[in-house]
C-alpha cells in the first residue's frame, strides 16, 4: 500500500518536473534569442565606443589621455548578489557606485568614457544574463535527466515491484482459497 | 627682425609636406613609420624603454617643436620675442600645470606626474620638480601665489566648493589667453592680427565645447554658473554659451554662428567632438596661410612657421599612436590637418 501511495506521489512529481522542464525549455529558447540580439548590439556599441576612444587619442595624444584618465578618483563599484528564477540561482550584479567623470575630463574623452561606461554596464548585464542562461540550461539538463529516470526507470521499476507483489498476493490468495476449499471438502466428507 | 623673417622662410621649407605626411600615415606599421621618419628632419629616433613607443615619440616631437621655437625666439627682437615666449612657453606651461593639478588631484606619484609633463623648462611658474613634489593641491596653489599664476591660486575656494579642478583649469586657460593678448598689444597693429585671431578662435571653440559639456552633465553634478565659466569670450557671445550650457538645440545654435565657427563646430551634429579640434587646427593653419599670402613679412611668417610646426607635431603624435595601435589609415586620416590641406 505504501508503495502504491509512493507511486502516485512519484507520478505527480514527474508531472511537475515535466512542467518545469517545459517551462525551462521555453525560457531557454527565449533567452537564447535575446542573448543573440544583445551580443550583436554589444558588438556594435563596442565598435562605436572604440571609435570614440580612438578619436580622443588622436585628438589629444596618448600622454594627455592618460593624464586625464588618471585624474578620475571615483571608480566603478559593484556587488554580486544571488537571484533566483524557478529555483535556479544566478548571480545578479548590483552597481553600487558609478564612476564620476563629468567634471574631470575634456569633452572628447568624457564622451568616449560615457560610451565605454555604457558598454561596461552592458557587458555586466550580458554576463549576468549569460550566466542565467547557462544555469537554466544546466537545470534543464538536470530536470530532463530526472524526468527520464523517473519515466523510464523508477516508475516502471516501482510498477514492476507492485505488479510482482500484486501477483504474489493474488497467488497466495488463490492458494488460500484452494486450501480453504480442500479443508472445507475434507470436513464435509468426515461429517 | 629681418633675419628672423628670412630664417622662418627657410625653416618653413624644412616642414613636412602634405605628401610626406600622407606617406607617413600610410606606413605599414610603426617600424616603417620610424624608418620613413628617419629620412625627414626628425632623423633617426631612439625610443625610450620605460614608456610605450607612441608616448616616447610624442616626447621626441615635443623636443623638436621646442627646439624650433627656441631657434626662432632667440633671434627675434625683444617685443616679438616676448610675445612668442608668452605664446609658446606659457602654452606648454599651462599644459604642464594642468597635468600637475590632475596628478595631485588624483594622488598620482611624483614619477607618474613627471612622466606626463611636456619636456620643457618652467617659464613663469616655480620649477616643475618642486610643484610635482607638493604635498597636495593646497600646497601646490600656495607655491603659485605671487607668481604669474596668482589668479589660479585665488581660485582655491572654487576648487574646494566643487571638489573639482575645473575652476583651476578654466582660470589657467583664461590666464593664458589674456597674457598672450596683453603681449600682442605691444606690437604694431598690422602684426597683431594673426596671433589675436588664433587666440580668440581657440578660446571661443573651447568655451563652446565647455558649454556643450555642461549641457550634458547630469543635473546632480555640481558645475559652475555660465557667467562664472565664460567670463572671457570673443566671437561667440556669453549669451549663446549660456543657452548652449542650458541645453539649447545644438544644430540651431551652431547654424546661427558666423563662419568659420559654424563650419568648425558642424561635426557636433554627429557627436564627433575630436573632429572639431581638427577643424580648429585646420582653420588656424588656413588663417596663417591666408595672412602670409597678404603679407609675407614681419611677424606673419614667424608665427606661421611656429603654427605649422605645432600642427605638424600634433599630426605626427596622432599618426604615431595610430601606427602603434594598427588603426587603418582611412580611420584616422580625417583627424589630421597637414595631409588634408
Amino acid at each position: 500500500m505504501d508503495l502504491k501511495r509512493s507511486i502516485v506521489f512519484v507520478e505527480r512529481g514527474t508531472e511537475f518536473l515535466k512542467l518545469k522542464r517545459d517551462h525551462l525549455a521555453k525560457e531557454l529558447s527565449e533567452s537564447i534569442e535575446v542573448l543573440r540580439g544583445r551580443r550583436k548590439l554589444l558588438l556594435d556599441n563596442l565598435q562605436e565606443a572604440y571609435r570614440a576612444v580612438q578619436a580622443a587619442y588622436l585628438s589629444l595624444g596618448p600622454t594627455e589621455v592618460e593624464s586625464q584618465a588618471g585624474s578620475i578618483r571615483s571608480t566603478l563599484d559593484i556587488e554580486v548578489l544571488p537571484k533566483s528564477v524557478m529555483g535556479v540561482q544566478y548571480p545578479y550584479v548590483k552597481i553600487v557606485r558609478k564612476p564620476k567623470v563629468e567634471s574631470e575630463l575634456d569633452i572628447t574623452l568624457s564622451q568616449a568614457s560615457e560610451k565605454v561606461y555604457a558598454i561596461l554596464e552592458e557587458i555586466i548585464r550580458l554576463a549576468e544574463f549569460e550566466s542565467r542562461v547557462e544555469r537554466i540550461a544546466d537545470e534543464l539538463g538536470k530536470t530532463n535527466r530526472k524526468v527520464n529516470a523517473l519515466e523510464n526507470t523508477v516508475i516502471p521499476d516501482m510498477k514492476a515491484v507492485i505488479k510482482f507483489i500484486q501477483d504474489k498476493l493474488d497467488e497466495e490468495q488463490m492458494e488460500d482459497l484452494v486450501r480453504m476449499k480442500l479443508i472445507g471438502g475434507a470436513l464435509a466428507s468426515e461429517k | 627682425m629681418t633675419y628672423a623673417v628670412v630664417r622662418s622662410h627657410a625653416l618653413i621649407a624644412d616642414l613636412l609636406t602634405p605628401e610626406r605626411m600622407r606617406s607617413l600615415s600610410s606606413a605599414d606599421g610603426l617600424e616603417e613609420f620610424m624608418t620613413q621618419l628617419s629620412s625627414t628632419p626628425y632623423g633617426q629616433v631612439t625610443l625610450d624603454q620605460d614608456v610605450q613607443p607612441s608616448v616616447s615619440l610624442e616626447r621626441t616631437f615635443y623636443y623638436k617643436l621646442a627646439e624650433r621655437i627656441v631657434k626662432i625666439v632667440d633671434i627675434t627682437p625683444a617685443e616679438v620675442g616676448e610675445l612668442l615666449r608668452t605664446y609658446y612657453y606659457m602654452r606648454f606651461e599651462s599644459i604642464n600645470l594642468d597635468r600637475i593639478l590632475r596628478g595631485k588631484f588624483s594622488d598620482a606619484t611624483v614619477q607618474e606626474i613627471t612622466g606626463s609633463l611636456v619636456p620643457v623648462m618652467a617659464y613663469a611658474a616655480p620649477n616643475y620638480q618642486a610643484l610635482t613634489e607638493a604635498a597636495d593641491i593646497d600646497a601646490l596653489l600656495d607655491m603659485l601665489r605671487g607668481t604669474a599664476y596668482d589668479a589660479v591660486a585665488k581660485k582655491a575656494p572654487a576648487y574646494k566648493q566643487y571638489d573639482a579642478i575645473w575652476p583651476l583649469q578654466l582660470e589657467l586657460r583664461h590666464l593664458y589667453s589674456s597674457m598672450v593678448l596683453k603681449a600682442v598689444k605691444d606690437l604694431p597693429p598690422d602684426q597683431r592680427r594673426l596671433v589675436r585671431r588664433i587666440i580668440e578662435l581657440e578660446a571661443d571653440i573651447e568655451n563652446f565645447l565647455a558649454a556643450v559639456k555642461q549641457s550634458r552633465s547630469p543635473k546632480e553634478v555640481e558645475s559652475g554658473k555660465p557667467e562664472e565659466m565664460f567670463d572671457t569670450t570673443y566671437g561667440i557671445s556669453a549669451e549663446i554659451l549660456r543657452l548652449v550650457a542650458e541645453g539649447a538645440d545644438l544644430r540651431e545654435s551652431v547654424e546661427h554662428l558666423d563662419t568659420p565657427y559654424s563650419e568648425i563646430l558642424s561635426p557636433i551634429y554627429e557627436g564627433d567632438v575630436a573632429l572639431i579640434r581638427t577643424r580648429l587646427r585646420s582653420q588656424i593653419y588656413t588663417t596663417a596661410r591666408a595672412v602670409r599670402a597678404a603679407n609675407d613679412f614681419g611677424l606673419n611668417p614667424i608665427v606661421s612657421y611656429l603654427v605649422y610646426s605645432e600642427i605638424e607635431k600634433d599630426d605626427l603624435v596622432g599618426v604615431a599612436w595610430a601606427k602603434e595601435q594598427g588603426v587603418p589609415v582611412e580611420d584616422f586620416l580625417k583627424y589630421l590637418v597637414v595631409p588634408n590641406v
